[in-house]
């Protein structure tokens, strides 16, 4: 099992696997000319062809088979070519303590303050290979990578979760607040958003602060909210240091949780090591391992034994990261957790 | 006989009493006798003033009945709405939404606060007893502030407001209260104009929204209230309304009652009136009914009479009207048809 960068001929195998996720997964519409598009946009970007703003890593999870199981994407920067926006959850108070009035009232305000921060998002993993390592891999792997390159992202890396909303799709938050000015659905909306018609679409929002008070109370109570499907990605991220700053989509009300780089844990923790290849114990922990390549970047997860500078790994192990002995390797212990991101 | 005139301190046990019959939302007309003693006095000092221009006067008049010197109503003008302290209103304005990249446009009510309306004439503080409900002297009740008005031009301003109480249900609740204000106050409707009453109502204001309430987003029950008049505010409105008053897009910010504007010259009763010569002498045909009143400041008095008027003609008036208006043969008045 590895990750590695999308290739043009993933994309049928793309396309079958994005059709499984459904209308939900807005970043990564089952559209063949988008896809094809964003494609060869993410291989631009991993042959360092595009400036930061556009640059778009797409990853996928790979089999030994050679068989394409998941996906997760890297955006280099945000807003930086159309405008970003979020709602912050503020504060206002009215107060008259001559007459015993102390009302606090949540606030919205809508911002672009995120603007050239980095972005996880456009995870999927396939239904049927929900187990093991596979989702912490397909979510980490990206953080190992940007551990290997910090350079290619900003300060801070984002990840905006989608918010909660029943099973029709229909989200509380958008009926009281978006429908207002847009006189569409919430999924219509969502699939323009998907369309990257998003920055138009959020310029048809008041740009006025929203007292949250006159949201319906089933609105006001999924403000920063995930959706329950998106539970198990937000847990691997928070064991990260991701944590929910006030920021939420300005659609469904969804957390965005953020961390600086260099406080994530994976990145913090990773170490040069020098790759050594033998018989790693039995009891050996994984290891989330990158062969810090860029355009041939590989990143898997196996048991490893440290030995002072060096990290002891199998053979298929070395091979499946394209190296030989005595390579350098990025790698971090993988934490010791079940939960599988299966979407972010 | 009734006459309108200014109020006296000695009117204050009997004008506390018609403040306690008074609306919810009538706030300037509070039931605390401290606040209402200092109300005839800023009255009485406004009618004595000399001034030349608008000011910070509040002019205060009580309806009486001569025969029982009962107050059966009062009313009021404040010369500059918002002198003293801002004047707040919810300004009810379209946002407009527009993309051209997805050819969608349109546009959402919003409720801003405001000052708009400062600078202008506010009358207020109207309240006549349940008897006398639309009736000729509920007509003089109000229309008597326009005479004044005619009388002494220099004094208002160029377009004149008033704000009619909102709705609010038998039981004092306000929709519109429940779905904005109460958020920001936590308190009942009732207790919010009775503090508008006694506190400043500026005060209050102050800690309403800053940002547009969009329309859409409150409960259908607030939105039906925009504008929609109180029952008992209704007639306020008609007489205005009648008087070439009309409303606009500025409402309340506590009930959402409408907010009447004229331009001073075009109110009927202004523009229209007429003045003339007073003779004293015996009525002797009737030909209809006016609202009459001389044009002296604190000696102001206005009547309903029934007059044989002949525009640039002198008026008969029998000695019962003269002495009730306070004016004598070769004085002027001020006429204007019912």
């Amino acid at each position: 099992m590895i990750v590695r960068p999308v290739q043009v001929s993933d994309l049928p195998a793309l396309m079958t696997l994005v059709q499984q996720a459904g209308p939900g997964f807005t970043t990564l519409p089952a559209n063949e000319d988008r896809l094809a598009h964003r494609v060869r946009w993410a291989q631009r970007a991993f042959a360092e062809q595009v400036e930061r703003a556009d640059a778009d890593y797409l990853f996928v999870l790979e089999d030994d088979e050679q068989r394409v199981i998941g996906v997760s994407a890297l955006a280099g920067a945000v807003g930086l070519r159309e405008p970003w926006y979020n709602y912050r959850v503020g504060l206002t108070v009215s107060s008259a303590p001559d007459l015993g009035i102390q009302r606090q009232i949540p606030t919205l305000f809508l911002n672009n303050e995120l603007t050239g921060q980095s972005e996880l998002c456009s995870l999927f993993l396939r239904h049927d290979q929900r187990h093991g390592s596979n989702g912490r891999l397909l979510s980490l792997g990206r953080l190992l990578f940007v551990a290997e390159f910090p350079h290619l992202f900003g300060e801070k890396m984002i990840a905006e979760l989608r918010g909660s909303a029943d099973e029709q799709g229909c989200s509380p938050f958008w009926d009281s607040l978006g429908r207002h000015f847009f006189q569409m659905d919430f999924s219509h909306a969502d699939h323009l958003s998907g369309l990257g018609n998003k920055a138009f679409i959020a310029e048809l929002m008041p740009r006025q602060p929203l007292y949250t008070c006159l949201l319906t109370e089933q609105a006001q109570a999924v403000i920063g909210q995930a959706h329950p499907n998106t539970e198990p990605a937000l847990k691997i991220l928070q064991s990260e240091g991701f944590a929910h700053k006030g920021y939420i989509d300005i659609f469904d009300g969804g957390p965005v949780i953020e961390a600086p780089i260099r406080s994530i844990r994976t990145v913090r923790d990773s170490l040069e090591l020098t790759l050594s290849i033998g018989t790693p114990d039995d009891q050996a922990p994984l290891w989330l391992i990158h062969n810090r390549r860029l355009e041939n970047c590989r990143i898997t997860v196996a048991p490893g034994r440290r030995v002072g500078s060096s990290l002891v790994i199998d053979r298929l192990t070395a091979k499946r990261l394209q190296l030989q002995p005595g390579n350098s390797v990025r790698a971090v212990p993988l934490p010791n957790q079940q939960q599988q991101a299966v979407a972010a | 006989m009734l006459v309108l005139r200014p109020v006296e301190p000695n009117d204050l046990p009997q004008l506390q009493q018609l403040a306690r019959d008074s609306l919810v939302g009538v706030t300037s007309l509070p039931d605390d006798s401290e606040r209402l003693s200092e109300k005839i006095a800023a009255s009485c000092a406004s009618f004595d003033s000399d001034v030349a221009a608008q000011g910070p006067e509040n002019y205060f008049f009580v309806l009486e009945d001569l025969d029982t010197r009962r107050l059966v109503g009062c009313s009021e003008i404040l010369a500059t709405a918002g002198f003293n302290e801002p004047f707040y209103s919810l300004r009810n304005r379209h946002f407009t939404s527009a993309s051209r990249e997805l050819n969608i446009e349109h546009g959402v009510p919003a409720l801003s606060l405001c000052h708009d309306l400062s600078g202008h004439t506010l009358l207020r503080g109207f309240h006549i007893d349940a008897a006398l409900v639309r009736t000729p002297f509920s007509e003089l009740l109000s229309r008597a502030r326009l005479l004044f008005i005619a009388a002494h031009a220099p004094r208002f301003a160029e377009a004149v407001i008033t704000e009619i109480v909102g709705y609010s249900d038998e039981q004092g609740h306000s929709p519109f209260w429940d779905a904005l204000g109460k958020h920001f106050f936590d308190l009942p409707y009732v207790e919010a104009e009775r503090l508008c009453g006694l506190q400043s109502r500026t005060f209050l204001a102050e800690l309403m929204p800053q940002y547009p309430i969009y329309v859409p987003m409150l409960p259908q029950a607030a939105q039906d209230c925009i504008g929609r008049i109180h029952p008992d505010g209704q007639e306020a409105f008609d007489i205005l309304e009648r008087e070439g008053f009309e409303t606009n897009s500025y409402i309340d910010l506590f009930d959402a009652g409408p907010t009447l504007y004229a331009r001073t010259a075009n109110i009927r009763s202004i523009a229209l009136s007429q003045t003339a010569k007073v003779q004293e002498e015996p009525l002797i045909d009737a030909r209809g009914r006016y609202l009459v009143s001389n044009d002296a400041l604190h000696g102001f008095r206005a009547v309903v009479a029934e007059l044989d008027f002949q525009p640039g003609q002198p008026l008969a008036l029998d000695p019962a009207l003269c002495a009730a208006l306070n004016v004598r043969a070769g004085g002027t008045i001020r006429v204007i048809a019912l």
